[in-house]
C-alpha cells in the first residue's frame, strides 16, 4: 500500500506522514506475526502462515505504490481529459444547436408576421374591390332599370293610343255594319250619327274596361 | 482425500517463493502471490493504457469499457464523498482496479488469487482505517471524537453507546479485511473439491464417468457465481472504503 491520500493541506507533509504510518503498521504486522510464529508450528491454512506475511505486505506496498502513481500521473489524468474533452465538445454543439434553434423561431415568427400582414392586405383589398364591385353594378342596374321604365311607359301608352284608335275603329265599321242591317231588315233609315251612339254604347256596356 | 492422491483444496492457497530475497531479517521473497499482484496492475494498466491510447471522441469498445470503469469509481466516489474526495480518486480507482483484476485473474484455472491471503486484505484495510483515521484527526482536531457520540441520543445511554460506537469503529478495518478474505477462500476453496469430486468420480471408471457430470455442472454454475463474487467484492471494498472516507470527510 503506497501512501498517497492527499488532502488540501500541505501534500509533503501529509505524504511523509503516511508514508511513516505505512512502515509503522507494516513493523507492527510483521513483528506481531512472527511472534505468533513462535507459537503456532503448522497452522492449517496456508494464509496463517505468517512467515509469509512479511514478502506479501513488501510486495504489497511496493506494488499497489507503483501502480497507484500510474494510475494518478498517468491513466486517471487521461480518461478524465478524454471526458472532459468530450463534456466541452458536446457542450459547445449543444450551444451552438440551441443558437440554431432559436435562430430558426425568430426566422420562423418573422416569417410568420409577414404572412400575416400579406393576409390581411389581401383581405382589406378584397373587401374593398367587392364593396366598389358592387357600388359600381347598384349604380349601372339603378340607370338600367329607371330607362327600361321609361321605355315600358312609352310602349305602354303607345299600346293604349293605337288600342283606342283600333276601337275607334271598329265601331265605325260596327255603326256602318248596324246601318246596313237596319236598312235590309226594317227598312228604316238611321243617321250615321245615331248608330255610331248605339253602338259605344252597347260597346261600353258590353267591355266597360276597354273603353277607357 | 491427501491418502488418494487428492490435493487438499486449500493446497492452492500456499505461497510458494519464485525470487528468494530477504532484508533486514525478513523473507521478502517475490512469490506466486507478488506475481499476481503485480499481473493485476501490469494487466489493469495495460488495459487501460491501450484502450485509452487514442482518445477518441466516440470511443469504441475498448474505451467505451475503460470509460465505464473510471465513470464507476468517479460516481462511487462522488455520490458517497462529495466534491471533496476528489483529491483520493486515484487511490479509490487504483483500490478498485486492483482488485477487480486480482479476483478476476484469480479465477483463472492456476493461477493464484492474492485477495484470498487474510493479511494482503487486513494490510490494505488498516491502511484505509489509518489513512482516514489521521484524516479525520487532520481535518477536524479534537472535534473528532464527537464522532463517537451519536447525536440526539438520549443521555443516559451516551456511555453504553460510545463504547458501542467506538468497538464499532475499531472493528472495521477487521470487518473490511475479512468479508473479502473470506469470500475469497470460500469460493476458491468450493471450486477446488468441486473440481476434485469430479475427477475423483470419473477416476473410478465405467458409469461413474457419467455421475461425474453432476459436480461439473456444479462447477461451472459455481465459476458464474465466483465470477459476480469477485466483481461484487471489488465493488464493496471500495465502497466501503468510500463511506469510511466521507464520515472522516464530513463526521455525522
Amino acid at each position: 500500500m503506497d501512501c498517497k491520500m492527499e488532502t488540501d493541506m500541505s501534500k509533503n507533509g501529509m505524504v511523509s506522514y503516511l508514508m511513516l504510518v505505512t512502515v509503522t503498521c507494516y513493523g507492527l504486522v510483521c513483528k506481531s506475526g512472527l511472534a505468533f510464529a513462535d507459537g503456532a508450528s503448522e497452522p492449517g491454512l496456508p494464509q496463517l502462515d505468517v512467515s509469509t506475511w512479511p514478502s506479501q505486505i513488501f510486495w504489497l506496498v511496493v506494488i499497489f505504490g507503483v501502480g497507484y502513481l500510474m494510475m494518478a500521473k498517468i491513466i486517471t489524468p487521461k480518461i478524465g481529459n478524454v471526458l472532459e474533452d468530450r463534456r466541452i465538445r458536446l457542450d459547445n454543439d449543444l450551444g451552438k444547436a440551441r443558437e440554431a434553434t432559436a435562430e430558426a423561431a425568430k426566422i420562423r415568427a418573422e416569417y410568420e408576421a409577414d404572412l400575416e400582414a400579406a393576409r390581411n392586405d389581401a383581405a382589406a383589398f378584397a373587401r374593398r374591390a367587392t364593396a366598389e364591385a358592387a357600388k359600381t353594378a347598384a349604380s349601372v342596374e339603378q340607370k338600367a332599370s329607371k330607362k327600361l321604365a321609361s321605355r315600358i311607359a312609352t310602349a305602354e301608352k303607345k299600346l293604349a293610343a293605337t288600342k283606342a284608335e283600333a276601337m275607334e275603329n271598329l265601331n265605325i265599321v260596327a255603326a256602318e255594319a248596324a246601318l246596313d242591317a237596319v236598312k235590309e231588315l226594317t227598312g228604316l233609315k238611321a243617321t250615321k250619327i245615331q248608330a255610331e251612339k248605339t253602338v259605344k254604347a252597347a260597346a261600353a256596356a258590353m267591355f266597360p274596361q276597354e273603353i277607357n | 482425500m491427501a491418502s488418494q492422491g487428492m490435493h487438499s483444496p486449500v493446497e492452492q492457497f500456499e505461497i510458494t517463493p519464485l525470487i528468494e530475497l530477504s532484508f533486514g531479517g525478513y523473507d521478502i521473497s517475490f512469490t506466486n502471490s507478488s506475481l499476481f499482484m503485480l499481473l493485476s496492475i501490469v494487466v489493469s494498466g495495460v488495459f487501460l493504457i491501450m484502450a485509452m491510447r487514442r482518445g477518441e471522441l466516440v470511443p469504441g469498445r475498448m474505451q467505451g469499457a475503460a470509460e465505464m470503469m473510471y465513470e464507476f469509481v468517479a460516481d462511487m466516489v462522488r455520490s458517497n464523498v462529495g466534491s471533496e474526495g476528489r483529491a483520493y480518486f486515484p487511490f479509490i480507482f487504483t483500490l478498485f482496479v486492483f482488485l477487480l483484476f486480482g479476483n478476476m485473474l484469480g479465477l483463472i484455472p492456476y493461477s493464484y488469487t492474492f485477495t484470498s491471503q487474510i493479511v494482503v486484505t487486513f494490510f490494505m484495510a488498516a491502511f484505509v482505517f489509518v489513512g482516514v483515521t489521521i484524516i479525520a484527526l487532520f481535518k477536524h482536531g479534537m472535534h473528532f471524537f464527537s464522532f463517537f457520540v451519536p447525536a440526539g441520543a438520549p443521555k443516559v445511554l451516551i456511555p453504553f453507546l460510545i463504547v458501542i460506537e467506538v468497538i464499532s469503529y475499531f472493528v472495521r478495518p477487521v470487518s473490511l479485511s475479512v468479508r473479502l478474505f473470506a469470500n475469497m477462500l470460500a469460493g476458491h476453496t468450493m471450486l477446488k473439491v468441486f473440481a476434485g469430486l469430479a475427477v475423483m468420480i470419473s477416476g473410478a471408471g465405467g458409469l461413474a464417468i457419467a455421475g461425474s457430470l453432476l459436480p461439473f455442472l456444479a462447477l461451472i454454475g459455481l465459476t458464474g457465481l465466483e465470477v459476480l463474487v469477485a466483481a461484487l467484492q471489488a465493488y464493496v471494498f471500495t465502497i466501503l472504503t468510500c463511506m469510511y472516507l466521507n464520515d472522516a470527510l464530513h463526521l455525522h
